[in-house]
C-alpha cells in the first residue's frame, strides 16, 4: 500500500489531495470504462463502452432517452451489474472495490428519491452520514446560498418542495462532500434558468479546484459551455468521442461574404465549400475544413465583410440524432 | 457500522408514528380483553360461553379448551387471537418489504451509492422489524398488566409471567418467520408484489393449519404451514414450550433473510 504522501505525489491536483491513503500509486484516470456491456435478455442497453475520463476533465454524456447514459452512470455506481466489461473509478473496480470507489464520489440521479416526510436538512445530514468523507457545514452552508435554499426551506419537509427545490437539494447533496469525482445524471432538468446559471459557477468552481466532472444532460447549449470533452451514445453505442472544440469542426462552418460591388458568382469552389445562397453582393457558403482556399478564391474581388460562423455542438449533435432517427 | 446506525435510525424514525399508533391501540384493546374477561369471570360465564363455541371451533382448539374458557385463558388469548395475529403480520410484512419499497422510490440509489455496502439494507430491515416486534409483544404486555392491576378480579389467578413469557416468545418467533418470507420476496420484487404474495402465502398456510386440526388427515401437507409449528393453546394448557417448534420457525426466518442476503446482493437496483 502506498503511503499518503505517495498518493499525493502520484496523483495530480486535487484528485490526489482527496484520495484515501490507500490510493494506487500511480496515476490511474477518473474513470475507467472497458468493454462495458449491459443486456437485459435480448436487449442490449450498453454496447461494449470504453472510455477514459482524466482527472479534472469535465465530461458530457449525450445521447437520446434510452441511449444508455444512465445505464452507464449506474453500472459505474454499482446499481446495475454489468453483463461484460470492466470499469474503475480513481483504479479501484467499481464491483470488487465498489465501497472505496464509492467512496470519492458525489452522485446526483436523474430521478431524485427522496422521503418526502424528511425536512431538507435531515436528507442532508443523514445523506452526509453515509459518506466517508466529513461534510464541511460552511462549505454545505455556501452551497445553500449560492443555490438560494435558506434555512426556512431546509427545515420544511420535502413534501412541501417544488421539483426545482429538490433538484437544488439533490446537487446540494451530491457536492456536500466536496467529492473529487462528480457524477451528475441530467443535474440542471428542473432549475429555472437563473438557478442553472448559479450551478454552471458552482461547476466552474469546482472544476477550477480540480474535481472531475461527469454528467449527462439533454441541453447542448450547457454541455457546450461546461465541458471539455463529450461522448455521444447512440442505441447502447458511442458514436463520438471527442472534445467539443473538435466536434464543432465536424460539420461545415458557415461563412457569409459581402461585396463593395456587384460580382459574379463564383467558378470553381474548392471541395468541401459548398454555396447555400448568392446574391450580386452577398454569398453564403458552408465550409468543411480550413478556410484558405476560399480566401485565396477571394483575392481579387471587392470585400467589404466575411462572418465567419463556428459550427454549434448542436448541430454535430443533431446530425448523430438524425442519423438515428432515420 | 455508522452508516447501518444511520439508516436504522432514519427507518425508525419514520416509522415510529405507525409502531407508537399500533402499540398503544393493541395495548388499549388487550385492556379491553381483560376488562370482557373480568365481566365474565364476574357473572360465571365460563361455561355458557364453552357452550356456544361451534364443534369446529373446539376441534381446532382440542383439549386446551378448558384452559382457554378461564379468566387466565381470555386474558391470554390476545397470543393466539386471529385477529390480532393478522394486524401483527400485516405490521411484520410492511417492515420486512422496506428495502422493495426504497428501490421503486429511488432511495435505495441514493444510500447505496455511497460507500455502504448493499447487505446494510437487510439488516437495518431484519433491526427494525425485530425491534418492531418485540416492541409491540412489550406493549401488548403492559396492556396486560394494567388491565390486570385496573380490572382484574382479587380471586381472579393471574396468567404465569412463564406462560405469558412462552406466549409471547411463540408469537415474536412466528412473525420473525413471516418478515423472513416477505422480507426474501421484498428483495427480489416490488413492495405490491412481495406483500401480496406474502399475505396470500401466510393467509394459505392459516387455512391448512385450521384445516389440518379439524381434519388430521391432512398432516401430510400441513408440516408445510409454519402456523403449524405455532402452538399457543398447548401453552395456555399448561403444557411446557417446545423448542424444536421454535427452531423450525426461527429456521424458515433465517432462510427467508440469508436469501434476502443473496438477492440483494446479486439483483440490479432499478425500479
Amino acid at each position: 500500500m502506498p503511503s499518503r504522501a505517495e498518493a499525493r505525489e502520484a496523483i495530480p491536483g486535487r484528485c490526489a489531495r482527496d484520495l484515501p491513503a490507500s490510493a494506487p500509486r500511480t496515476s490511474p484516470p477518473a474513470i475507467s470504462i472497458r468493454g462495458l456491456t449491459k443486456r437485459y435478455g435480448p436487449l442490449t442497453a450498453l454496447n461494449d463502452l470504453t472510455l477514459d475520463i482524466q482527472c479534472g476533465e469535465v465530461f458530457g454524456f449525450l445521447g437520446l432517452n434510452g441511449a444508455g447514459k444512465t445505464t452507464t452512470i449506474r453500472l459505474l455506481l454499482d446499481l446495475l451489474r454489468p453483463s461484460s466489461g470492466q470499469a474503475s473509478i480513481f483504479g479501484y473496480d467499481c464491483w470488487t472495490q465498489g465501497l472505496e470507489a464509492r467512496a470519492s464520489v458525489g452522485y446526483l440521479p436523474g430521478e431524485l428519491g427522496f422521503y418526502l416526510d424528511l425536512t431538507g436538512l435531515e436528507t442532508l445530514d443523514f445523506l452526509a452520514g453515509l459518506n466517508r468523507r466529513r461534510v464541511d457545514k460552511t462549505y454545505r452552508q455556501q452551497l445553500c446560498d449560492r443555490l438560494e435554499l435558506p434555512d426556512r426551506d431546509l427545515r420544511r419537509r420535502l413534501r412541501e418542495y417544488s421539483a426545482g427545490m429538490k433538484r437544488k437539494l439533490g446537487i446540494i447533496q451530491a457536492f456536500q462532500a466536496n467529492p473529487p469525482l462528480l457524477i451528475l445524471d441530467e443535474p440542471t432538468d428542473g432549475l429555472d434558468p437563473l438557478m442553472q446559471e448559479s450551478f454552471y459557477c458552482l461547476l466552474a468552481d469546482v472544476r477550477r479546484a480540480g474535481a472531475t466532472v461527469f454528467m449527462s444532460s439533454h441541453v447542448l447549449s450547457e454541455v457546450e459551455r461546461v465541458c471539455d470533452r463529450i461522448a455521444l451514445l447512440r442505441k447502447g453505442e458511442m458514436v463520438l468521442l471527442s472534445s467539443v472544440m473538435e466536434s464543432r469542426r465536424l460539420v461545415p462552418r458557415r461563412v457569409r461574404v459581402v461585396f463593395k460591388e456587384n460580382v459574379n458568382g463564383p467558378l470553381d469552389l474548392p471541395p468541401g465549400h459548398e454555396l447555400t445562397e448568392m446574391t450580386p453582393r452577398m454569398w453564403r457558403l458552408t465550409v468543411a475544413g480550413p478556410i484558405g482556399a476560399l480566401l485565396a478564391q477571394l483575392e481579387g474581388l471587392p470585400v467589404a465583410d466575411l462572418e465567419l460562423e463556428e459550427a454549434r455542438l448542436e448541430e454535430v449533435v443533431l446530425k448523430y440524432y438524425r442519423e438515428e432517427g432515420s | 457500522m455508522k452508516g447501518a446506525f444511520l439508516l436504522f435510525r432514519l427507518s425508525f424514525k419514520r416509522a415510529r408514528l405507525l409502531l407508537g399508533a399500533t402499540g398503544v391501540l393493541l395495548a388499549l384493546v388487550q385492556m379491553l380483553r381483560v376488562r370482557i374477561a373480568e365481566k365474565i369471570y364476574d357473572a360465571g360465564q365460563f361455561d355458557q360461553l364453552n357452550s356456544v363455541l361451534s364443534t369446529y371451533l373446539r376441534e381446532i382448539i382440542g383439549s386446551a379448551l378448558g384452559s382457554i374458557m378461564t379468566f387466565s385463558g381470555i386474558v391470554c388469548g390476545v397470543y393466539f387471537d386471529t385477529g390480532f395475529i393478522l394486524a401483527l403480520l400485516a405490521l411484520a410484512i410492511a417492515l420486512s418489504t422496506l428495502p422493495a419499497s426504497e428501490m421503486e422510490t429511488g432511495f435505495a440509489d441514493m444510500i447505496l451509492a455511497r460507500p455502504v455496502p448493499r447487505h446494510w439494507i437487510i439488516t437495518r430491515t431484519i433491526a427494525l422489524v425485530l425491534f418492531a416486534i418485540v416492541l409491540m409483544l412489550g406493549m401488548i404486555m403492559v396492556g396486560t398488566l394494567a388491565g390486570l392491576e385496573i380490572f382484574a378480579p382479587p380471586d381472579a389467578p393471574w396468567p404465569t409471567v412463564r406462560q405469558t413469557g412462552a406466549l409471547a416468545l411463540t408469537l415474536g418467533t412466528l412473525l420473525a418467520c413471516w418478515s423472513g418470507v416477505a422480507m426474501a420476496f421484498g428483495a427480489a420484487y416490488r413492495r405490491g408484489v412481495a406483500s401480496t404474495i406474502t399475505s396470500l402465502v401466510a393467509f394459505t398456510a392459516l387455512i391448512l393449519d385450521w384445516a389440518r386440526r379439524a381434519w388430521p388427515p391432512l398432516e401430510w401437507i400441513a408440516w408445510l404451514s409454519p402456523f403449524r409449528y405455532f402452538s399457543p393453546y398447548e401453552l395456555v394448557a399448561g403444557k411446557p414450550l417446545q423448542v424444536e417448534n421454535l427452531l423450525v420457525l426461527w429456521a424458515i426466518a433465517a432462510t427467508g433473510y440469508t436469501l434476502a442476503y443473496f438477492i440483494i446482493s446479486q439483483r440490479d437496483i432499478s425500479r
